[in-house]
C-alpha cells in the first residue's frame, strides 16, 4: 500500500568512510510509484544529468544505475503524460531511492494545500502543474485554466480574460495568491485577474461546495495560485526562458532562480511580456497589444526546528489595449458595429501603439508568514500581507483627454490572519482560524468624471473552525465560518448641486460545510459535498451608478440589496481500474436565494448622448448546475490521450428564464505520441519527444432569449491544436524546446462570452515556439 | 523575541485595523468634460424672429431626465444657424463649441429630419475643407411639422463615401451627442 510510504522521496545514503581512492563502482537502484494510487509504474525514463545515463523502469517500478562514481548528481524521471520530475542525490555510497511520481491527472486522494500538510480536502479539484505553467509562458493566469473542465472565461479581446468556475466570477470567485486572497476591482466584467502564473509552480481550482478556512465572500470555488516550497538543492538553480508568439508578434522573457540556504533560501521571478496587435482570421484587431513586467521574490528561513518564516514580495505591472473598434458612443453606435463584418478603425499595417481606450493596472503584494510547531502536531501560523491595486483606464477623449484616465482607483487590503492546525493523535485533522481583512478603496478626482463606484473602508473578520476525520474507509470533513464585515461608503450624488452620500453597513455572514468521501473500492471513490454560503451585496452591486461605456448601458446600484445565499451540492466518481485508465466525473447543483445580477430596464435613458438601456442590479431566485467528465488513457510508451467534456446550466427561477453570461458546453481532446527515446539516447540529444494534437468544441449558447441579448448568441465552433516538445541534454544544462500551434485551420468565429464578439472575430491562428534553459 | 511575544504583537497590530475610523470625503471630481446644454440659434436672412431649439440635461447622465424647449419656424424662411455647447452646471457656464471647432477635424455635426420641405446645409468647413456642422443654414418651404435630429461623432472617417455630404451612415467614430427636436413650421 502506498501508505507505507508516505513521503514522496525517501532517501537511505549510507556514508561510506572507506579508502579515499575513487571508486566508481556505486549503484543507485531505485523503485517509482505512481503517487496517486501506489502502484509500480513502468516505462518511466530515468535520466543522470551529469551522465547522460538513461533508463526505463520494469514492470515491478524498479531500476539500477550502476557504475557511478561518488559526488552529486541530477537525476530526472519523467513519463508521458506526467511532469518530470528531478531530484538531487549526493552518492556516497550503494543507494535506495524509493521515488513516487505525480502520474495520473485524475488522483482518487484529494488536493492537499501547499503549507497545510496533513490537510487534504476533499472538494472536486483540478491541478495545472509546473511543466504546463513553464510550456505556456504566453499564457495569463486564465488562459492556462482554459482547458479546465468546469472553467469558463469571460473575455474582453484576447488580453482580459477572467476565470469562472462552474458558473461564478468576480465577486463569487475567491483568487488565492499564495494564501492571500487578491484583492481589487474584481467586480469588473473587464478586470483580470492581476497575477503572473509564471510565479507559482501550481495552479489549482477547487471546485467545491465551500471553502471554509479562506476570506473573501467565496461561494464555494477557489482558484489557487502557489509557489512550491524551495528545494533542498544546495545549488543555484534556475531557468531562463524564451516565447515568440505569431499572433501579436508577442516576446516573452522568463528568468528564474533559486538557492537554498541554511540561513536563508530564497527564490527569484521576473516576467516581460510585449504584445502588438492580435488578428483575427482575415484582420488585425487594431489596439489590442498589451505589455506586462513582473517581478516576485521568495524567501524561505527556518529559525529553529519549530520555527519558519516565509516572505513573499511581488509587483505585476501591465497596459492592455481595448480594441478601438469595440469603443462607442451610444445604443445606435452599437448597433451599427453589430452590422459590421470588420470593425471600424481596422488597419491595414501591424503596430505594438497602445492607445485609448486602455488599461493601466499595477498590482503589489507582500507577504510575511510564520509558523510555530508545538509538539510534533500543532502549529499556530500568523500571516501578514499588504496588497495595492492601482487601477487607470483611459477612454478615447475630447480635446487631449484620452491621455487622463476616465477610471482612477487605488484600493489598499491589508490582511491578518491566525491559523491553528492540530493534527489528532486519533487520526483527523482540526483547524481553526481568525482572519481580518481591511479594505481602503480611493477614487482619484483627475478623471474629470463622476466615478463608477464610491470610495469605501470595509473591515472584515472571520473566524471558522474545520475538522477532518476518517473512519476506516470513509473520510469526514465539516466546518463552519462566521463573517462581520462594516462597510464606510461616501458617495458623490448623482443629482445637482452634487453633495457628499454617507452610507455605513453591517453584515453577517455563515457558511458551513459537510464533506463525505468513500473509498468505495481500490479503484473507486465516492465524494458528497454540500455547503451553505452567505455573501453580503459588494460595494459595486450597491452603490455603482453611471455609464459603462463598455456595455453602452448605464449602471445602477440598489441600495436595497439582501445578502445573497446559496447551497451547493456536489456528487463526484473516479475510477481507476488500472494505471493506464482513469475516469471522473462531477455533476453539481446550486440554488440561490437572493441571487444578484443585473437587471435591464425597459425604459431608455434619455441623455445628451442619446438613449441608452438601463441595467439596474436586482435580485431573484436562481439555480446553476452542470456536469464535468473527464478521462485519461495511455497505451505502452508512446500513447496518452485525454477527454473532457463539461456542462453547464443557469436558470433564473422566478421569472423563469435563463440566466445571462453562462458558458455553453464543451468538449476537449488530445491524443499525445511520445518518441521512444531508447534510440535516441546514444546521440544524447533529444529526450522526450513528444507530438500532440488537441481539438476544442465548444457548443452555440442556445439556452438563452433573444431579447436577453442585442444580438444572439455566436455560432458552434471548433479549433484544433498541434504541440511539439523536446528536450535536449546539454553538457551541464538542459534546453526544453516548445512549439505549439493554436486555431491551425484559422477560424474564423465568435465566443459567446467574450464581449469583444459584438464587434470582431476572436483570435485567428498562432504559432508559439519557445525554448528554455535549465541550469 | 519569543513565541507568545510575537503572538501578541500580532493581535495588537490585527486589533489596530479593526478599529473603526471614518473614510474621508471624495474629492468631487471637475467635471469639465460634461455637455449639459445645446442650443441650436437660427436667424432669418430677412425679416423675422431668431429661433431657438434647446436641450438641457443639468445633472449629466443621472438624475433628472432632461428639459428639450423649441420655438416655432417660419415657412419659406432660409435661416443662418450655428450650434452652441456649454457646461451649465459651473457658474460661470462653461463654453464648450470652442473645444470642438478647435478639433474641427476630428468632429462633425450630423443632421436627420423628417419634416417635409426642411433643408440643411453645412456652412463650415475644417482646414482640409470638409465640413464640421457648427455653422449651418436651415431652409424651410411650406408648413409642416416632424422631428430633427442632430449627432455629434468624435473622430469620424470624413473621407468615407457620403460622409462629407452629411450622410453619417459610412461615419463611424463615437456619438458624443444626439438630440431630437420636435419642430414646427408654421
Amino acid at each position: 500500500m502506498c501508505n507505507d510510504r508516505l513521503l514522496i522521496l525517501f532517501l537511505f545514503i549510507f556514508l561510506w568512510c572507506g579508502s579515499s581512492g575513487q571508486n566508481c563502482q556505486l549503484t543507485v537502484d531505485g523503485f517509482v510509484t505512481d503517487e496517486a494510487t501506489g502502484r509500480p509504474l513502468s516505462a518511466v525514463n530515468v535520466i543522470v544529468q551529469e551522465t547522460g545515463f538513461g533508463i526505463f523502469t520494469e514492470d515491478d517500478g524498479a531500476f539500477t544505475i550502476s557504475n557511478l562514481c561518488p559526488g552529486e548528481y541530477h537525476i530526472t524521471f519523467s513519463h508521458i503524460g506526467c511532469e518530470n520530475l528531478d531530484i538531487h542525490l549526493d552518492v556516497a555510497a550503494d543507494t535506495v531511492i524509493d521515488i513516487k511520481m505525480p502520474h495520473t491527472a485524475i488522483s482518487l486522494k484529494g488536493v492537499t494545500i501547499e503549507g497545510e500538510a496533513n490537510a487534504l480536502s476533499n472538494q472536486p479539484s483540478v491541478a495545472i502543474k509546473k511543466k504546463d505553467i513553464e510550456d505556456n509562458t504566453n499564457e495569463s493566469l486564465s488562459g492556462l485554466l482554459k482547458n479546465v473542465s468546469g472553467v469558463h472565461l469571460i473575455q474582453n479581446g484576447s488580453g482580459i480574460t477572467k476565470p469562472i468556475v462552474h458558473g461564478l466570477s468576480g465577486n463569487r470567485l475567491v483568487i488565492l495568491n499564495n494564501g492571500i486572497p487578491q484583492s481589487g476591482q474584481q467586480w469588473g466584467r473587464d478586470h483580470a485577474p492581476e497575477i503572473d502564473p509564471l510565479t507559482a509552480n501550481k495552479i489549482t481550482v477547487l471546485k467545491g461546495t465551500n471553502a471554509i478556512a479562506y476570506s473573501g465572500g467565496n461561494m464555494g470555488s477557489l482558484i489557487l495560485v502557489e509557489p512550491s516550497k524551495i528545494a533542498h538543492e544546495p545549488h543555484l538553480h534556475g531557468s531562463v526562458s524564451y516565447a515568440f508568439e505569431t499572433n501579436g508578434r508577442g516576446h516573452i522573457v522568463n528568468a528564474q532562480a533559486q538557492k537554498h540556504n541554511h540561513t536563508l533560501s530564497w527564490r527569484a521571478v521576473t516576467t516581460f511580456k510585449k504584445y502588438g496587435d492580435r488578428s483575427a482570421a482575415d484582420y488585425f484587431l487594431n489596439n489590442t497589444g498589451s505589455n506586462e513586467i513582473n517581478a516576485a521574490l521568495q524567501l524561505e528561513k527556518v529559525w529553529k526546528e519549530s520555527v519558519f518564516t516565509d516572505v513573499f514580495i511581488s509587483t505585476f505591472n501591465t497596459t492592455l489595449g481595448v480594441l478601438r473598434g469595440s469603443h462607442i458612443g451610444n445604443l445606435p453606435d452599437l448597433e451599427d458595429a453589430l452590422m459590421r463584418d470588420v470593425p471600424l478603425f481596422t488597419e491595414e499595417e501591424f503596430s505594438y501603439e497602445i492607445e485609448a481606450p486602455r488599461q493601466k493596472v499595477s498590482h503589489h503584494l507582500a507577504k510575511i508568514n510564520t509558523k510555530f510547531y508545538f509538539q510534533d502536531d500543532q502549529s499556530i501560523q500568523l500571516t501578514l500581507a499588504g496588497q495595492l491595486n492601482d487601477r487607470k483606464e483611459f477612454d478615447v477623449r475630447r480635446s487631449g483627454r484620452s491621455d487622463i484616465p476616465a477610471l482612477s482607483l487605488k484600493q489598499y487590503t491589508v490582511n491578518a490572519d491566525i491559523n491553528y492546525v492540530n493534527n489528532l493523535t486519533a487520526g483527523g485533522t482540526l483547524k481553526a482560524g481568525f482572519q481580518n481583512t481591511f479594505t481602503d478603496n480611493t477614487n482619484d478626482p483627475e478623471t474629470g468624471i463622476l466615478p463608477l463606484i464610491p470610495d469605501y473602508f470595509t473591515w472584515k473578520t472571520g473566524i471558522f473552525t474545520t475538522l477532518t476525520k476518517t473512519f476506516n474507509k470513509i473520510n469526514l470533513n465539516a466546518g463552519v465560518r462566521y463573517d462581520f464585515e462594516t462597510q464606510d461608503v461616501v458617495a458623490i450624488s448623482m443629482s445637482q448641486p452634487r453633495e457628499i452620500l454617507r452610507f455605513d453597513n453591517q453584515f453577517h455572514n455563515v457558511n458551513a460545510a459537510f464533506g463525505l468521501k468513500y473509498d468505495i473500492s481500490e479503484i473507486q471513490t465516492l465524494t458528497i459535498n454540500t455547503g451553505y454560503a452567505m455573501r453580503n451585496p459588494a460595494i459595486n452591486e450597491l452603490y455603482s451608478n453611471g455609464l459603462h461605456q463598455g456595455v453602452s448601458g448605464i449602471e445602477e446600484g440598489n441600495a436595497a440589496l439582501e445578502t445573497e445565499r446559496g447551497i451547493k451540492s456536489t456528487l463526484e466518481y473516479k475510477l481507476v481500474p488500472s494505471a493506464n485508465v482513469s475516469i471522473s466525473a462531477l455533476g453539481y447543483y446550486h440554488r440561490f436565494d437572493n441571487y444578484i445580477f443585473l437587471d435591464p430596464q425597459e425604459e431608455l435613458r434619455l441623455t445628451i448622448r442619446g438613449a441608452f438601456p438601463v441595467f439596474v442590479y436586482n435580485q431573484t431566485d436562481a439555480e446553476i448546475f452542470g456536469l464535468d467528465i473527464a478521462s485519461q488513457f495511455s497505451a505502452g510508451r508512446s500513447f496518452a490521450g485525454l477527454i473532457k467534456y463539461s456542462f453547464i446550466r443557469g436558470n433564473d427561477i422566478e421569472a423563469n428564464i435563463p440566466l445571462v453570461n453562462i458558458a455553453p458546453g464543451n468538449i476537449y481532446g488530445s491524443l499525445t505520441y511520445r518518441v521512444d527515446k531508447m534510440s535516441l539516447q546514444s546521440s544524447k540529444r533529444f529526450e522526450n519527444i513528444e507530438l500532440s494534437v488537441n481539438y476544442k468544441y465548444v457548443f452555440e449558447q442556445k439556452n438563452l432569449l433573444p431579447e436577453q441579448d442585442f444580438v444572439l448568441p455566436p455560432d458552434a465552433y471548433g479549433l484544433l491544436g498541434l504541440e511539439a516538445s523536446t528536450n535536449i541534454g546539454l553538457p551541464k544544462n538542459r534546453l526544453r524546446v516548445v512549439l505549439r500551434a493554436s486555431n491551425v485551420l484559422n477560424v474564423s468565429y465568435r465566443d459567446y462570452l467574450n464581449r469583444q464578439r459584438y464587434f470582431a472575430d476572436d483570435a485567428g491562428r498562432s504559432v508559439t515556439a519557445s525554448v528554455q534553459l535549465k541550469f | 523575541m519569543s513565541r507568545s511575544y510575537s503572538i501578541l504583537l500580532f493581535l495588537a497590530i490585527t486589533t489596530m485595523f479593526s478599529i473603526g475610523c471614518d473614510k474621508d470625503d471624495p474629492v468631487i471630481p471637475n467635471e469639465e468634460e460634461l455637455i449639459t446644454t445645446l442650443e441650436v440659434i437660427l436667424t432669418p436672412t430677412g425679416a423675422g424672429d431668431q429661433v431657438v431649439l434647446r436641450f438641457i440635461d443639468i445633472d449629466g447622465d443621472g438624475g433628472e431626465g432632461p428639459t428639450i424647449t423649441t420655438d416655432d419656424l417660419t415657412a419659406n424662411t432660409t435661416y443662418t444657424g450655428r450650434i452652441e455647447l456649454s457646461d451649465e452646471s459651473t457658474t460661470p457656464a462653461e463654453d464648450i463649441t470652442a473645444e470642438v471647432i478647435e478639433e474641427d477635424d476630428e468632429h462633425q455635426f450630423f443632421f436627420d429630419t423628417d419634416v417635409p420641405g426642411l433643408t440643411v446645409a453645412y456652412a463650415d468647413a475644417d482646414d482640409n475643407g470638409n465640413p464640421l456642422g457648427q455653422a449651418l443654414t436651415v431652409t424651410t418651404t411650406d408648413a409642416a411639422s416632424g422631428n430633427f435630429t442632430i449627432t455629434l461623432r468624435h473622430e469620424p472617417d470624413k473621407s468615407a463615401t457620403g460622409v462629407a455630404q452629411g450622410d453619417i451612415t459610412n461615419a463611424g467614430g463615437e456619438t458624443d451627442i444626439e438630440v431630437t427636436f420636435a419642430v414646427n413650421v408654421q
